[in-house]
């Protein structure tokens, strides 16, 4: 096997865009864990859902409930019809999933998110059945040249969005009222609410945000896969592996731990073994976890007592 | 719940009378369908009661039971068929090996807690899937492994449900056995009092990663036997069947039945493992109903079936509910 730049640049970029997704999950724990202490083990279904309701309004012809739709939507409108769905999903998970367990610590959140999870990817097996469907790319072509390199035009959208996604939260949490309410209710709730922040309104709008950035990377993701009830799930895991990586309840933590896990495992991937990629993500946590317990950019990695 | 570490009669009495019912079952249950499902009902019953141990005793909730099982079965499947043991040492191999698993990963990972450890455990759990699939000297790739003999005693063999259901009772006896001592005596308490508070049991002079680590290598030992019991019982084994989703499933029997009981344990298990039976005409839609049953059940019953058994017989016998 001997060196090749080129090859090697295809590949960093393409885990990049990985780790973007990666990345883009991670942050939708990190700030659901942030915002109410607990992680959200239907992440994964954030990122499934969206994919699913984009299919049916998108394609020709879409089996629900055994009965084809010809819907064939405008690709902006699918845009704006999958946001608006996910916005009303986030709020019914938070009013049911989350919020009859908010005093009674983490692992009933956890239980009934993955109760959550678990209904979700069977019931989108009873809505559109079990065959794994096609999302169309955005792109006329697979992949194009950029001097000597083939890259996939889906990967450059991925990154272009990723960044413009971390500079809108940059801007999000340091520049506007509302997100600094959020930054608030994530450092100390009872405080916040004293000082006048409606706490559980802001929950709901961090489920809401986080449903929205898994909907991107369900939109971003699904072309170069195929839209599974499964897509979601590893995905998630990796994240989740991602954001511990990079020290959980961290922001910075949660991008880089992203785009390191997503680079490794292609290289990993293509140089070592790609029968176990999908090993690749839990055997870096683990080896963080041993040796570096607080993650890269963490402080602390022990439960809040 | 009181915690006389004797079995007062009036209790053994009930106790003693329902063993004799169920070891009389295989004498009146001719299906043999009817009977793989009990035995498959007393082996998840074994996994369950493992992780009972961890999350509702010790408080740590791993994802990775399914992992031990299938560790557990493909030890003792590798032992009986590539190598030639006899079944019973090869089924202790089964435990020491998945123990031995379960020492080398907790070690690490229960310096974490919370859900970190869910997290590592679900990694854990995905590696040894993979591993599973693809070293396939050892384990035959996907495939899975076939001809895994069935235990006998002298010419004895239990090679039907009707006799492998003696097997999997005194597995299921000795095991709740077992859970019961652990709940019982200074183990038990430690494992509560680091569930409770940890950092308090810490204060009190508790070598709370000990006992985490007892922990959860007594719920992959439990694991790795039922995987064994599994294997000689259904003769085949493949990776498929240690998923992530059935780790989320005991979890889910052990949330239903009551976590922190040892007979919520086994009865969680067996209800949800007839529950599919019960459900048949849902069809495939019935892990929907699952998945919303697990909602229901941690929203208004958070103690589970025996939570729910205790407070109505509370009600019954005009007692304040006992706290668990």
């Amino acid at each position: 096997m001997h060196f090749d730049p080129v090859a090697n640049m295809q590949l960093l970029i393409s885990g990049l865009a990985v780790g973007s997704i990666y990345a883009l999950v991670a942050l939708g724990f990190v700030l659901i864990y942030n915002a109410v202490g607990v992680v959200n083990f239907a992440q994964g279904e954030f990122v499934m859902l969206p994919s699913y309701v984009a299919v049916t309004f998108m394609l020709p012809a879409v089996a629900v409930f055994g009965t084809i739709v010809h819907w064939q939507v405008p690709v902006v409108g699918v845009y704006v019809l999958v946001l608006l769905f996910m916005v009303a999903f986030a709020l019914v998970f938070n009013r049911i999933a989350y919020h009859p367990l908010r005093d009674r610590g983490w692992m009933p959140v956890v239980i009934s998110t993955i109760g959550v999870s678990i209904f979700l990817r069977n019931a989108v097996q009873q809505v559109w059945g079990s065959q794994p469907i096609v999302m169309p790319s955005l792109f006329s072509v697979d992949t194009i040249f950029l001097g000597p390199l083939r890259i996939r035009p889906q990967d450059l959208l991925i990154l272009g969005v990723t960044a413009v996604l971390i500079a809108f939260q940059f801007y999000l949490f340091e520049r506007t009222t509302l997100g600094k309410q959020m930054r608030a209710t994530a450092q100390d709730r009872a405080t916040a609410r004293l000082i006048g922040i409606r706490v559980g309104r802001i929950v709901a709008i961090t489920f809401v945000y986080s449903a929205v950035l898994g909907a991107v990377s369900g939109l971003l993701v699904a072309p170069l896969f195929t839209v599974t009830k499964e897509m979601g799930a590893l995905i998630a895991l990796k994240a989740f592996a991602a954001s511990i990586v990079g020290g959980f309840g961290s922001i910075p933590g949660a991008i880089i731990g992203g785009l390191t896990i997503g680079v490794i495992e292609t290289f990993g991937g293509f140089y070592v073994s790609s029968a176990y990629v999908d090993a690749i993500a839990f055997i870096i946590l683990i080896s963080v976890l041993l040796v570096r317990p607080q993650g890269l950019f963490g402080e602390r990695v022990a439960e809040k007592a | 719940m009181n915690s006389s570490v004797t079995l007062s009669l009036s209790k053994g009495a009930p106790l003693a009378a329902l063993i004799v019912v169920l070891a009389l079952i295989p004498a009146f249950v001719r299906s043999d369908y009817l009977l793989t499902l009990l035995d498959t009902a007393g082996i998840y019953a074994i996994v369950v009661m493992g992780l009972g141990i961890l999350l509702g005793f010790a408080g740590q909730l791993s994802l990775a039971q399914a992992a031990f099982l299938g560790i557990g079965a493909y030890t003792s499947g590798f032992l009986t068929v590539n190598l030639g043991w006899p079944v019973w040492p090869a089924m202790g191999a089964a435990m020491a090996v998945s123990a031995l698993v379960g020492l080398i990963v907790g070690y690490p990972c229960l310096r974490l807690s919370g859900h970190y450890l869910a997290l590592a455990t679900i990694g854990f759990g995905i590696i040894t899937q993979l591993v599973l699939i693809n070293w396939k000297p050892v384990t035959n790739g996907s495939d899975g492994m076939t001809g895994i003999p069935p235990p006998q005693i002298g010419s004895f063999v239990f090679d039907t449900y009707g006799r492998y259901y003696y097997i999997v009772l005194v597995a299921v006896l000795v095991c709740a056995y077992v859970a019961w001592r652990i709940k019982t005596t200074r183990v038990g308490r430690a494992l509560e009092a680091i569930r409770e508070n940890e950092i308090a049991a810490r204060a009190t002079g508790i070598d709370a990663t000990r006992y985490k680590i007892i922990a959860f290598v007594l719920a992959g030992t439990y694991a790795g036997l039922a995987g064994s019991l599994l294997a000689h019982m259904t003769k085949f084994i493949s990776p498929d069947s240690y998923s992530f989703d059935q780790s989320v499933v005991f979890l889910v029997m052990l949330i239903v039945g009551g976590s922190a009981s040892i007979t919520g344990a086994i009865l969680g298990a067996v209800l949800l493992w007839f529950l599919p039976e019960v459900l048949r005409p849902l069809k495939t839609s019935y892990i929907m109903v699952y998945g919303a049953a697990v909602i229901a059940m941690i929203v208004f019953m958070p103690r589970g079936l025996i939570g729910l058994l205790e407070t109505l017989r509370a009600r019954t016998v005009r007692r304040p509910p006992e706290t668990a």
